[in-house]
C-alpha cells in the first residue's frame, strides 16, 4: 500500500494548521498580531524558554526529570552578577554563568548516572542547593553594578548579522543542539540509552556518561537562557529562575506530542506555539497569572496525547479496553 | 523424521485419513466440548483465518502447532473473547454462543493464561491467585480476610502434586511456580471448561517442563479440556493426546500424538509450506590445533560458577547444555564483560585480558548476543539502522557525525546477508517477529566486526522455520570467528556444536569435547554426572 503522505509529514501539517488557526484568531480580535514588530517580540521572548527547553529535550530523551532548572537558573543569574561586579568585563561574566549550570547539571548526571539516586527527587534536592547558594552571594539582594559599562545589557537588543542577539542564540542552539542529537553518534546513544539502558550498555555505551552529558547540556543551556534575561532585566537577582521550569518542560511535551518523539525540532515547534498563545495573551492584556494557568492547561493536554497508552487508544479503543481489561 | 513429500502424501491420503474417519467415528459417542467452524478473520488485506475448524474432545489436550503468523494465536484470542471472529460459528458443551468480550468468554467457562502471564511481583502467590475475587464484598472498607483466601488456594493448589509456598512474593518464586500461580489464577471460577495455556513452557527448564505437564495431566483427568500452544515438538509427545498444525490462516492436519509417532509423521514438515532440510547445519572438523581466540582459565563468580576452563577456536563452534541457574547466563556475561570475576583469567589470542565493561569487551572483539533480546539485545521502538549501528558507533559515524548514507547501504547489505524479512531498515525493531529480531542482533554483532560471538538461548521464542535458519547464521559465523553458544536446550547445544560440554550447578562437568552422545550430554546437565 502506498501511502501519499508519511506518518511524518501529516504531524508536520498539523503543526502548521495550529499555528495558522492560533495567527487568524489572535489577528481577528487584534490587528497587532501579524506585524514585524509583534514577531520579533515573539521571537526574543521565545528565546528564553526555547533555549531551557533545548537543554531539557536532552534529559527528557533520556527519560528523566530535571527539576533543578530553576535553583540552577537563579544561581547562574547570582553568579552572573557577582563576577560581573567584580570584574566588570563581559567575557569571564559569559563563560561563568554557562560554567556554573554546566556544573549543577553534571553534579545531576553523575548522582543519577553513577549513584543511581531516583532523578526527581534528586534534581529538585540539587536545585533547592543551588538555590540557597544563590541567596549566598549577596544575601539575597540584587546586583547591578557594571551592567551598562560592560555592555551587558546591550546583549538584549544588540544585533549580530542583523539579527538580534537573544535571537542569535536561539538559533545558533538550535542548530548545535539539532545537529549533536540527531546527526552525531553521542545524540543516537541518547536516544538508546532513553528507551533501553541496559541493551545500551550491553552495547559498549556508557550510560553513565551519556546522563552526565545529558543534564550538564541541560544546565549550561539554562545559564545561556539567564544571560538574555538578566541582559534584559537590567539586575541579577535571585528570583530570576522562578519563571523557567513551566515553559520549558510544555515546550518539550508540546513538541513531543506534535512530532511524535521529543526532539530539537519538536521542541521548538512547541515552543513557538506555547509562545504564540502567551504572545497573544499579552497583547490582549490578560494577567500573566491567567497565563501561567493557560500554559498549565497546555501541558497536561501535550503529556496526555504523548503518552503511548492514550495514543494506542485514541488509534483504536475498542482493542485498547479488551487488551488492558483482559488478564 | 524426515520424509520425501510424496511419500508424507501418501501417509496423509491413505490409511492416516481413514484412521482420523475411524477416530471420529468413536468420538462422535463423545460430543465434543468446543466446536468452532467456519471462523474467519481479515485484519485489513490479510487473512488470518481462512474458514478454519476446530474441534476440541472433553479432557483431551490439543497442541496447536504453526510457525508465527499461521493463525494458531488469532483462534486462540477470537475463543477467549479478545478479537471477534469476521464469519463462523463456535459451540461450546453442545450451545452456539457468541464470544464478544473476555468476560463473555470466562462466562462460557474459557480460562486463558496468556504467554507472558502478568502477575504482581510484589503481592504473595495466592493474593494473585485472587487478584481481582478478593471478596464476594466489594465495599470499599471491607476487610480482605486473608486467611480465607489462603485456604482457598491451598485448597486449589492441593489437587497437584507441586509444593508452592503461596506466602511467599511472586518475585521469590520460581518460573514454573509462577506459571503454576498463573494457571490457578485461570481456573480460580468453578466452571473452567477449557483451558487455554499459551507457550507455557518457553521460559521452563526441563524439570520444571515436567512438573507442568504432571499438572495439565491431573486438569485433562478432572475433565477439564487443555488447548496448549507450543513451538517446541517434542512436548507434542511428552503430553498432547491431539494436535493440530496450522499453515497460512488454515488448519492443516489433526492428528493423534500416537498416530504422528508410529508413522513418522514431519511435523515440522506440515509447518512448513516448502520441504525441510536438517534443521542443523553440518558440523566443522578442525583438522590442526589453532591457537585459541579465547581461553577461561579457572574462572569463577561467587555463586554462579567456579573453576570453568575451556578454548574457543576461531572456526568452530563450542557449545554449553545448561540449565536456567546452572551459571551460563553469568558466565557469558563474565565473558562479556558486564560482570566482573572473583578469580581466574579471561585469555584473548594468548594475551590475559581484564573486561570491566561491555564497552572493553567489544574493543576485543567479543560480541553477546543475549539471553533476552527484547531487553539487552535492542532498542524496540528504533529502528534496523539504529539497532544494527549501535554496537559500533565509532564505524558509523566520520569525526562524531553519523554517516548517514554509507550506514544505511552497509546494514542494507547485512540485512540481505542475515535475511531479514522484511528487509526494511526503517522499521521499528519491536515490528518483527522474534526470529527476525535475532536477526538485527546478529547484524548489529557482524556490524561490530568482532571475531568472537557468544550465543545466549539463540532460539528462545523462535519459530521452526526461522530457527534453521538462525542455526545457518551462526554456522556461517563460525567460519571465520569463535562462536560460543550457550543453551537450555540440550538438543541445540547437540546439535549445533563441534565441542560441547555442560555446565551443572556453576561447575563444568566435563571438557568440552566432540565425541559425546546427546544423552551424555542431557545427563551432565541434568544431573551433574553420567551412570
Amino acid at each position: 500500500m502506498h501511502r501519499i503522505l508519511s506518518p511524518l509529514m501529516i504531524r508536520v501539517l498539523i503543526f502548521l494548521a495550529l499555528v495558522t488557526v492560533i495567527c487568524a484568531v489572535f489577528q481577528s480580535i487584534t490587528p497587532r498580531y501579524l506585524t514585524a514588530a509583534n514577531f520579533r517580540g515573539l521571537l526574543s521572548a521565545m528565546a528564553i524558554s526555547g533555549i531551557v527547553a533545548m537543554g531539557l529535550t536532552f534529559v527528557i530523551v533520556l527519560r528523566k526529570f530535571d527539576l533543578s532548572l530553576a535553583g540552577i537558573a537563579s544561581l547562574s543569574a547570582m553568579t552572573l552578577g557577582f563576577v560581573l561586579s567584580v570584574t566588570g568585563a563581559l567575557v569571564p561574566t559569559i563563560l561563568a554563568c554557562i560554567a556554573i549550570g554546566l556544573l549543577c547539571g553534571v553534579i545531576n548526571g553523575a548522582l543519577v548516572g553513577y549513584g543511581r539516586l531516583p532523578d526527581v527527587v534528586t534534581t529538585i534536592a540539587v536545585g533547592s542547593i543551588a538555590y540557597g547558594m544563590a541567596f549566598a552571594y549577596n544575601g539575597g539582594a540584587d546586583y547591578s553594578d557594571n551592567f551598562f559599562s560592560s555592555g551587558m545589557v546591550t546583549l538584549n537588543f544588540n544585533t549580530i548579522f542583523g539579527i538580534q542577539i537573544p535571537v542569535f542564540l536561539l538559533l545558533i542552539t538550535a542548530l548545535i543542539t539539532g545537529f549533536f542529537l540527531h546527526a552525531t553518534r553521542f545524540g543516537q546513544s541518547f536516544y538508546a540509552a532513553g528507551e533501553n539502558p541496559r541493551a545500551t550498555f550491553y552495547s559498549g555505551i556508557s550510560v553513565q556518561n551519556v546522563m552526565i552529558v545529558g543534564f550538564g547540556i541541560a544546565g549550561a543551556l539554562v545559564g545561556v537562557a539567564m544571560l538574555i534575561q538578566i541582559s534584559g532585566i537590567g539586575s541579577s537577582r535571585v528570583t530570576a529562575g522562578g519563571q523557567i521550569l513551566l515553559p520549558a518542560y510544555t515546550s518539550v511535551y508540546l513538541g513531543a506530542a506534535l512530532l511524535g518523539r521529543a526532539s530539537i525540532p519538536a521542541t521548538l515547534a512547541g515552543s513557538l506555539i506555547m509562545t504564540m498563545l502567551l504572545n497573544g495573551f499579552t497583547l490582549l492584556s490578560i494577567p500573566y497569572y491567567y497565563s501561567d494557568a493557560v500554559v498549565s492547561f497546555i501541558l497536561i493536554v501535550a503529556i496526555v496525547l504523548f503518552d503511548p497508552k492514550i495514543v494506542q487508544l485514541l488509534k483504536n479503543p475498542r482493542r485498547f479496553f479488551l487488551t488492558n481489561t483482559a488478564g | 523424521m524426515i520424509m520425501t513429500k510424496s511419500a508424507y502424501q501418501n501417509s496423509l491420503d491413505g490409511s492416516d485419513r481413514c484412521r482420523a474417519k475411524s477416530l471420529a467415528k468413536k468420538t462422535g459417542a463423545m460430543p465434543n466440548i468446543l466446536e468452532m467452524t467456519g471462523i474467519e478473520k481479515h485484519f485489513g488485506p490479510v487473512t488470518a483465518l481462512n474458514k478454519v475448524d476446530f474441534h476440541l474432545e472433553r479432557g483431551e489436550i490439543h497442541a496447536l502447532l504453526g510457525v508465527n503468523g499461521a493463525g494458531k494465536s488469532t483462534l486462540i484470542k477470537i475463543l477467549s473473547g479478545i478479537y471477534a471472529a469476521d464469519n463462523g460459528r463456535v459451540v461450546i458443551d453442545g450451545e452456539e454462543c457468541l464470544l464478544g468480550s473476555p468476560a463473555a468468554a470466562i462466562d462460557q467457562g474459557v480460562a486463558a493464561v496468556q504467554q507472558h502471564p502478568e502477575l504482581v511481583g510484589d503481592l504473595t502467590g495466592y493474593e494473585n491467585i485472587f487478584l481481582g475475587q478478593e471478596g464476594a464484598d466489594k465495599g470499599l472498607f471491607k476487610r480482605i480476610d486473608r486467611i480465607a483466601m489462603r485456604t482457598k488456594a491451598e485448597k486449589l493448589l492441593e489437587r497437584f502434586p507441586v509444593e508452592i509456598d503461596l506466602a511467599k512474593k511472586i518475585d521469590d518464586l520460581a518460573a514454573v511456580e509462577k506459571e503454576i500461580i498463573a494457571v490457578l489464577h485461570a481456573l480460580k471460577q468453578e466452571n473452567v471448561k477449557i483451558l487455554i495455556l499459551d507457550e507455557p513452557t518457553s521460559t521452563l527448564t526441563r524439570v520444571e517442563k515436567v512438573q507442568l505437564f504432571k499438572m495439565m495431566n491431573l486438569l485433562k483427568n478432572s475433565g477439564v479440556s487443555i488447548i496448549y500452544i507450543t513451538h517446541r515438538l517434542e512436548e507434542v509427545f511428552e503430553v498432547a493426546d491431539r494436535f493440530t498444525v496450522f499453515r497460512g490462516g488454515r488448519t492443516i492436519a489433526t492428528l493423534t500424538a500416537e498416530m504422528a509417532q508410529n508413522e513418522a509423521v514431519s511435523i515440522p514438515q506440515l509447518m512448513l509450506q516448502q520441504e525441510m532440510g536438517e534443521l542443523f547445519p553440518p558440523k566443522s572438523r578442525l583438522s590442526e590445533e589453532t591457537t585459541p581466540a579465547l581461553e577461561a582459565q579457572s574462572l569463577s563468580l561467587a555463586g554462579s560458577f567456579s573453576d570453568i576452563d575451556f578454548q574457543a577456536r576461531s572456526g568452530e563452534i563450542l557449545g554449553f547444555f545448561g540449565l536456567v541457574g546452572s551459571g551460563i547466563d553469568e558466565l557469558a556475561k563474565t565473558l562479556f564483560g558486564a560482570l566482573q570475576p572473583d578469580g581466574g583469567n579471561i585469555i584473548l589470542r594468548g594475551h590475559t585480558v581484564r573486561l570491566p565493561s561491555p564497552k572493553a569487551a567489544l574493543k576485543h572483539g567479543i560480541f553477546l548476543v543475549p539471553g533476552d533480546r527484547r531487553t539487552e539485545g535492542l532498542v524496540l521502538s528504533d529502528d534496523v539502522t539504529f539497532n544494527t549501528t549501535l554496537a559500533n558507533l565509532r564505524r558509523a559515524s566520520f569525526l562524531g557525525a553519523r554517516k548517514f548514507n554509507t550506514n544505511r547501504q552497509t546494514v542494507g547489505d547485512l540485512i540481505e546477508k542475515v535475511e531479514l524479512t522484511p528487509p526494511t531498515l526503517n522499521r521499528a525493531a519491536s515490528a518483527f517477529s522474534g526470529g527476525n529480531q535475532q536477526k538485527i542482533v546478529i547484524a548489529k554483532g557482524l556490524y561490530s566486526q568482532s571475531d568472537t560471538y557468544i550465543f545466549v538461548e539463540p532460539t528462545v521464542g523462535v519459530d521452526v522455520g526461522a530457527r534453521s535458519t538462525l542455526y545457518g547464521l551462526i554456522r556461517e559465523l563460525s567460519r571465520e570467528a569463535a562462536v560460543i553458544v550457550m543453551s537450555s536446550d540440550c538438543d541445540e547445544v547437540f546439535g549445533l556444536s563441534d565441542r560441547m560440554s555442560a555446565l551443572y550447578r556453576g561447575h563444568l562437568v566435563v571438557e568440552p569435547n566432540a565425541e559425546m552422545t546427546r544423552d551424555e550430554l542431557l545427563s551432565y546437565g541434568l544431573m551433574g554426572s553420567c551412570n
